[in-house]
């Protein structure tokens, strides 16, 4: 529970202020710093504010569009969707240029980072801000994937529902009456049993009057309409264990895409430790080659320094016969 | 109390370094950066509770000491959290004239006087940065927590408040009163905080009485003071159907053996072999290098661990006794294990299972699920090893102590000691054996045995000194218990340890043989039975009002009522649900896992909250030290 003392400080403030001109200190600072006061932005600040004014306006657009983005209207079309396809795709090409505007920036302020010679406190302060705001990047980023992976996945299921194939569990709840008939059909498949058949095909059929009303009713006679319905279940069967291959596919490869960016994401992060290795692994090898060199000359400084003391001690072995002969 | 102590007081840290305006949880906040600026008391109070990272989080770029050198970075914030004394208020004058910060937010950590608030207003129209003097707030988180129910005051500057500060000989009265005024407002700081007004009660004639009348009168006056009370109902609306807690404030004199006492448990064996402090651990660690010689030369490196809040096994071990930790890092290793082979068959399954086309796909869902599952939960299980990792070496690093110091046979004699139960070996052969721990664990030993064991009369006494001395111990400490002894009354005291007792089932052989990594032989396991320290019974009589005679002289205080009840008699004739311990004079982890553990054995029939505070947290080596120094002295 802090106490904030803010006021009684501007109070404090006044006073000492009233008791200076009382006592008659100069007052004259005053006029002349007000103009002054205007303290000028550095360059990194303002960079840095506008590349996060980008992307809190992104957020904002993305999170205020973000309902109507996802509601992709009901399958029984009762309610407009309030943004047509093309619109969705605009905005999605205008976000992802927005965050690749912000990224590049980004990477133009570390590079002005490293240009400019500051003071250490200074320079470290600008690489955390460079950090955080990657960070809050990301974070908007995830926002506007996730949002994307949910139009799409809606997507998916309207195409689904709209085929008459059986549900996953994201769909709404008006289907489940059609999914557990249609079950109830393919059930019976097998059983070859028509009359259930038929009653399950005339319990969708009012169904899909409802759905689609331009369906022709009457003028078929009862051998046709048999066949027909023959021939509609054996396409049906066929379409349905294509698509459900299909759709299982698909759930698959968004999920691979999934790991795919988690990867991606680990292996650019090892890219700067595996940079710095094949440096140092460069100068080790050329520090290896000076050492040999060295090695090389020490050997035959040896060499050349064993000859002399063999010629010194001969030397002296003569001389010493020379004085012996010389004196004897 | 909803929140804790603890998590108030992170919440309070929080909010100010959100400029001191409320948090909310949007989906993402657009970042903010600041820098942080605090002095000792800052730095001791923000780093059990923050780490960089949850700073970095917050939004600031650098954490940077008051008094080091800052250069200018201009066009950002600068959040101050320093405690009021005139130097620090010097330097922010000197930062207000270098103009090093676009705007200042000043946290105090208590109270600001008027007259520094006008060195400061007259600093800043001096300078002329009055218009960036954003808010200065006064925050009252003086005091340190350490856990949800520990705190202290001090660490960086404790000598000003320890238990020699407090009952050297040659204390002058204004220096107390200085001592005291600190340590009445820090507890001040924690009521604020957790935003009550407890009940207070204290022994009479020591230093805790003087605390607790000044504290008393402090509340009572902000309690009055109607327009500035910080006591008043905004804090939380439920506030009033809670009973009000017990505040117990005692003296370190009443409890001189626990202080000295070797201990068993995790938290308090890290506490007084490794030097746990503010939560952390160093460790050295020596590891082989190969030098140019040839030769394989053991090099020392430090490491430093965190035993912090968010780690479930501390929060789980902290206070069991040591082979129960051994064993319990064994298990988790072994389920670490088990998960990271679960992980490495997945590779296995998906190289095979590749190439078989036909049952590809059905496997292919299974195995991007797991793959999945797999991959989110590797970072969990690194951190998990790493966590792993660092228990293993903190009990080893133990274990090594243990043996080498025999600290387990210390805790045994002094554990009958203090029951008074029949002792295997003397006190005499203890303290002559050369290889059984270090002299200051023999002077600990004997102290202990001087304050709780059998009368010993002054020849034996001095026998032992002699023998303490041939050990190489110092036997200062020992001069000063004695006259100590003399002031006490000490009849009393050796009837407040009993009720314990040990029973020792020789060597572990079920550690040995799970081939574990703690090979325990030639250490006793010792099953500890429960008892009450001093501390604990005194807090009980006084919860549970039960009449015990020791406590029927407690002073009793209320700040809530209108005139300074100078009778002081207890008004309340329910029991206590909460309580706070403080000591005044220094505490240890030994008395804190007591709380608990009585605290939790009473949860059963009427649960209780006991929150633990003392002055600063020592271990017996420094308490030792302290003693000392006091012997010397007379």
């Amino acid at each position: 529970m802090a106490v904030d003392v803010t006021n009684l400080f501007k109070a404090t403030v006044k006073s000492v202020k009233s008791r200076n001109k009382a006592i008659g200190e100069n007052a004259v600072n005053d006029k002349q710093n007000i103009l002054s006061r205007s303290r000028q932005k550095g360059d990194f600040e303002s960079k840095a504010k506008e590349v996060i004014t980008n992307i809190t306006q992104l957020r904002d657009f993305l999170l205020s569009h973000r309902k109507e983005y996802i509601n992709s209207g009901s399958h029984l079309s009762s309610e407009a969707s309030k943004m047509t396809d093309s619109e969705r795709d605009q905005i999605d090409n205008d976000a992802q240029n927005i965050i690749r505007t912000c990224q590049e920036s980004i990477g133009i302020l570390r590079l002005d980072l490293s240009s400019h010679r500051v003071h250490p406190q200074v320079k470290e302060h600008r690489q955390i801000v460079i950090f955080l705001m990657n960070e809050y990047l990301k974070a908007v980023c995830k926002i506007y994937s996730e949002q994307k992976a949910i139009r799409v996945k809606r997507a998916v299921d309207r195409k689904n529902i709209s085929k008459l194939k059986p549900e996953t569990s994201n769909s709404p709840v008006n289907n489940v009456d059609l999914s557990s008939l249609i079950k109830k059909s393919t059930d019976e498949k097998g059983s070859g049993d028509t009359d259930k058949s038929s009653n399950a095909q005339k319990s969708i059929r009012p169904e899909f009057d409802h759905e689609n009303s331009l369906l022709p009713e009457d003028e078929i006679s009862p051998e046709e309409s048999q066949m027909f319905e023959e021939e509609n279940k054996a396409l049906y069967d066929e379409m349905n264990s294509m698509s459900h291959e299909v759709k299982q596919i698909e759930g698959k490869v968004i999920e691979i895409a999934k790991l795919q960016e988690i990867f991606a994401e680990k292996v650019l992060e090892q890219e700067h430790e595996i940079d710095h290795i094949a440096s140092t692994t460069v100068g080790t090898t050329e520090n290896i080659i000076d050492a040999n060199e060295e090695i090389r000359e020490a050997i035959k400084k040896k060499a050349e320094f064993r000859v002399w003391i063999l010629f010194f001690l001969v030397m002296c072995a003569l001389s010493l016969l020379f004085l012996d002969w010389y004196n004897g | 109390m909803a929140a804790t102590l603890r998590e108030k007081q992170a919440t309070a840290l929080k909010r100010m370094l959100n400029f001191n305006a409320p948090i909310t949880k949007a989906t993402s906040n657009e970042p903010q950066w600041k820098i942080l600026v605090y002095d000792r008391f800052g730095q001791d109070i923000i780093s059990p509770l923050l780490t960089v990272k949850e700073l970095r989080d917050l939004g600031v770029t650098l954490h940077l000491n008051l008094h080091s050198d800052r250069d200018s970075i201009p066009d950002v914030p600068v959040i101050y959290f320093v405690m009021p004394t005139d130097d620090n208020v010097q330097r922010i004058c000197r930062d207000f004239e270098n103009q090093l910060y676009e705007s200042y937010y000043l946290n105090f950590i208590s109270a600001i006087s008027r007259q520094r608030l006008e060195d400061l207003a007259s600093a800043s129209i001096q300078y002329n940065c009055v218009s960036q003097v954003s808010k200065i707030y006064d925050q009252y988180l003086n005091f340190i927590s350490l856990e949800d129910d520990l705190f202290t005051l001090r660490h960086q500057d404790r000598e000003a408040i320890s238990y020699y500060a407090l009952n050297r000989g040659d204390v002058k009265d204004t220096e107390m009163e200085v001592i005291m005024d600190v340590i009445v407002d820090s507890l001040f700081s924690v009521f604020v905080t957790l935003g009550v007004v407890p009940i207070i009660r204290s022994a009479r004639g020591n230093a805790a009485e003087m605390v607790a009348e000044k504290l008393d009168k402090k509340l009572r006056e902000n309690v009055r003071d109607a327009r500035n009370s910080l006591f008043t109902a905004d804090s939380s609306p439920g506030q009033f159907s809670f009973q009000r807690p017990l505040l117990v404030l005692l003296d370190r004199n009443l409890d001189l053996a626990t202080m000295l006492h070797h201990t068993w448990t995790y938290q308090a064996l890290a506490h007084d072999v490794l030097d746990l402090k503010q939560n952390r651990v160093e460790i050295e660690e020596s590891s082989n290098v190969a030098t140019p010689a040839g030769s394989p030369r053991p090099m020392k490196k430090k490491k430093s661990y965190d035993l912090s809040h968010s780690d479930k096994f501390w929060l789980i071990q902290k206070g069991s006794p040591f082979p129960t930790v051994a064993e319990a890092v064994q298990e988790e290793l072994d389920a670490y294990r088990t998960q990271e082979d679960k992980v490495k068959s997945l590779k296995a399954a998906m190289g095979i299972e590749g190439a078989e086309d036909d049952s590809a796909i059905s496997m292919l869902s299974d195995n991007t699920a797991k793959l999945t599952s797999a991959v989110n939960s590797l970072p969990e299980l690194l951190e998990k090893k790493r966590l792993i990792d660092m228990h293993t070496n903190i009990a080893t690093a133990l274990l090594e102590q243990v043996k080498t110091r025999k600290l387990d046979i210390y805790f045994e004699c002094e554990e009958k000691l203090m029951s008074k139960s029949v002792q295997d070996k003397t006190l005499m052969e203890l303290i002559s054996d050369p290889e059984a721990g270090t002299p200051d664990d023999k002077v600990r030993l004997f102290i202990i045995g001087l304050i709780c064991g059998p009368h010993m009369s002054e020849a034996e006494i001095d026998q032992y000194c002699v023998a303490l001395t041939e050990a190489g111990c110092d036997i200062t400490p020992i001069q000063y218990v004695r006259r100590w002894k003399a002031y006490a009354k000490m009849t009393a005291a050796p009837s407040q340890y009993g009720g314990g007792g040990i029973s020792s089932t020789g060597m572990f052989a079920n550690l040995v043989s799970k081939g574990s990594q703690f090979v325990m032989e030639g250490v006793k396991n010792l099953v500890v039975k429960r008892h009450n320290l001093p501390t604990t019974r005194i807090v009980d009589a006084l919860m549970d009002l039960k009449s015990y005679q020791d406590v029927e002289d407690y002073r009793y205080f209320d700040p809530k009522l209108l005139r300074a009840d100078s009778s002081s008699v207890p008004r309340n004739k329910s029991p206590f649900q909460e309580a706070f311990v403080f000591v005044v004079g220094g505490g240890n982890y030994i008395e804190y896992q007591n709380l608990v553990d009585y605290a939790k054995s009473k949860s059963m029939t009427s649960p209780k909250k006991i929150w633990y505070g003392c002055s600063d947290l020592v271990n017996a080596s420094q308490f030792l030290k302290q003693l000392a120094r006091l012997g010397q002295e007379g």
